[in-house]
């Protein structure tokens, strides 16, 4: 039976659902030496900045139950260095190339999106939610009032698809999604990672140098998944699903709750060739179910009344 | 990096090369009271891991565990490393039965760079003795004279001595409580070995450091003082090791500046003028 992974979200086409997390993929090159990554629906970059940035100083990463937490503090060449050095090679991938973006203020998120409008690029996607740097980002993406004022303003100086990626660490994800939806975002990405800290009581000291930290992996699924669900009753602009997702049935998990496409990332930092074997998986299982098309699945979670 | 055929049943499609492989564990020993030795079956690591290289193993919980290679048998398939218990992921490695299978990436990083150096000197610490047993093995098969500094905490703490003495290099043994040749750290006793030494090779001589932070900081200044080349392996709390997560980053020296680069690609071997301690 052929089965169709293809899927359209926030603007885009894409061969497959499955795309890779901001800050699990660099910008595909060392993945590029494990797999032909045009079996990708696409690459989402590292978050980047005006300015390149050092990030934080190590130890950057600390396990959790299940999960993980880092800090790395947005390390990035810069936007100019990406434009010039990774964006041809992430054109020539052959899946589809999604440049995520994290500011300070309005004003960087413009000035990139500037330089993005008319580079060859299929969207934009907006780091309203990075938990590891001192200003903008999440503090940003925590207001609905900032939120709405950067996306309406990176909306007024281009037509490509944006999408935003916002945080679970507010009070609720529904009211974000709407301000973000109204102001004129093409998705919703939904979510970055949960703020957490971990501790060596021994030494009295947090292990992660910046002290607190995104935590990642399986551990946050169920919250994603939660929140994806919420954010499908209220929105109507598409939702990406991104947190835990390790196997073909996370992936389905996500897509039932309302999720158009999905991101991986943890996983890649445990298997590199993590989406291959999903990609393989979607197909088996759809094959064994008689579902032709992925795309069909979204949304057709039945809450219990 | 050498190819993996596709997979005949084309489950795998398009991989070019998968870094993870399963292994078989063939050998557990334990050396002291923290320290095991790890045999794993593992022809494909085998064949093409170098000194300074290392694994990224499945430990029992989410994140794998770096561990730099011992030691290969090419003819055998085997793949040996040190264990020193540190947390849970090394207790749970430390607890292996011969038999059970784990998943292993590897063989990762940039290793020591021996090509050109007539004689090699290894300052080992801790389980930095780990890694620099196999640069000792790799000197020996390419006629490169070695000396091996190894400290330790005291004699009972000692490990690989006799596999050190073993390998034909010269060996000069350091511990805290001055029960073994020498009394002091291991940086100390290299001084110690370079005021012996004839000051006439530092062309063709090698300094292979890797141990604790404070230790390849104190071998890279008398490294420097002594002018001979050194070249320190670095550890840091990793991720993916293959370079896309930016979690395992040293500060080094850039022609622009500093830069946070990644250990687990860019080294762990680095050398020892480029990093800002």
């Amino acid at each position: 039976m052929k089965i169709d992974l293809s899927v359209e979200a926030g603007g885009v086409r894409m061969a497959s659902p499955l795309l890779m997390a901001s800050g699990t993929f660099g910008f595909g090159r060392e993945m590029d030496a494990f797999y032909d990554l045009s079996i990708l629906g696409g690459i989402c970059s590292k978050g980047l900045t005006v300015a390149p940035r050092l990030g934080n100083d190590p130890p950057r990463a600390a396990e959790t139950a299940s999960g993980m937490l880092n800090s790395v503090g947005l390390q990035n060449p810069g936007i100019d260095a990406f434009l010039e050095h990774e964006l041809p090679f992430m054109r020539q991938t052959g899946c589809k190339t999604i440049v995520n973006i994290a500011g300070y203020s309005v004003e960087d998120y413009v000035a990139m999106a500037e330089k993005l409008t008319d580079e060859a690029i299929d969207a934009i996607e907006l780091n309203l939610s990075c938990p590891n740097v001192r200003t903008g980002c999440m503090l940003i993406g925590s207001d609905p009032l900032q939120l709405t004022e950067v996306i309406q303003a990176v909306r007024a100086v281009t037509d490509k698809p944006i999408w935003a990626k916002l945080t679970p660490n507010v009070t609720s994800i529904s009211q974000m999604a709407v301000a973000a939806a109204d102001a004129g975002a093409d998705a919703v990405v939904l979510i970055n990672t949960l703020m957490g800290m971990a501790v060596d009581w021994k030494t009295r000291r947090p292990i992660l140098k910046n002290n607190t930290g995104g935590l990642s992996g399986p551990a946050i699924k169920p919250v994603a998944l939660r929140m994806v669900s919420e954010v499908y009753q209220q929105v109507d602009i598409p939702i990406i699903g991104v947190g835990g997702i390790l196997c073909a049935e996370d992936v389905l998990d996500f897509m039932v709750a309302g999720a158009s496409a999905v991101q991986i990332g943890t996983a890649n930092l445990i298997s590199p060739c993590a989406a291959v074997k999903i990609t393989h998986d979607l197909r088996q299982l759809l094959g064994k179910e008689n579902l032709t098309r992925i795309s069909t699945l979204t949304g057709t979670l039945q809450l219990w009344s | 990096m050498d190819k993996i055929p596709a997979d005949p049943a084309g489950q795998r499609h398009g991989i070019k090369y998968d870094p993870v492989t399963t292994c078989e564990v063939a050998a557990l020993v334990r050396l002291n009271s923290d320290t095991s030795q790890l045999t794993l079956k593992a022809p494909r690591i085998a064949a093409a891991a170098e000194p300074g290289q290392f694994v990224n193993l499945e430990a029992g919980h989410f994140l794998r565990r770096p561990i730099g290679v011992m030691a290969v048998d090419r003819q055998q398939g085997l793949v040996q490393l040190g264990i020193r218990v540190q947390g849970r992921g090394t207790e749970w490695l430390s607890r292996l039965r011969p038999g059970t299978v784990l998943s292993v990436m590897g063989p990762l990083g940039k290793g020591f760079q021996l090509e050109g150096y007539r004689r090699v000197i290894t300052v080992g610490g801790g389980t930095g003795v780990f890694p620099l047993y196999y640069v000792q093995q790799m000197c020996r098969e390419q006629g490169i004279d070695g000396i091996a500094v190894c400290g330790y905490r005291s004699k009972a703490d000692s490990v690989l001595t006799d596999h050190y003495r073993a390998a034909g290099c010269q060996v000069l043994f350091a511990s805290d409580e001055g029960d073994l040749d020498v009394e002091g750290h291991a940086a100390a006793a290299l001084e110690q070995l370079l005021q012996s030494l004839e000051m006439d090779r530092q062309e063709d001589t090698l300094i292979a450091a890797c141990g604790p932070n404070i230790m390849m900081q104190a071998v890279a200044k008398i490294a420097d003082v002594y002018q001979y080349d050194c070249q320190v392996s670095l550890e840091e709390r990793m991720a993916c090791g293959v370079g896309v997560c930016l979690v395992c980053v040293c500060k080094t020296k850039t022609k622009t500046g500093e830069a946070n680069s990644r250990c687990c690609v860019d080294g762990p071997v680095f050398p020892a003028k480029e990093v800002v301690w």
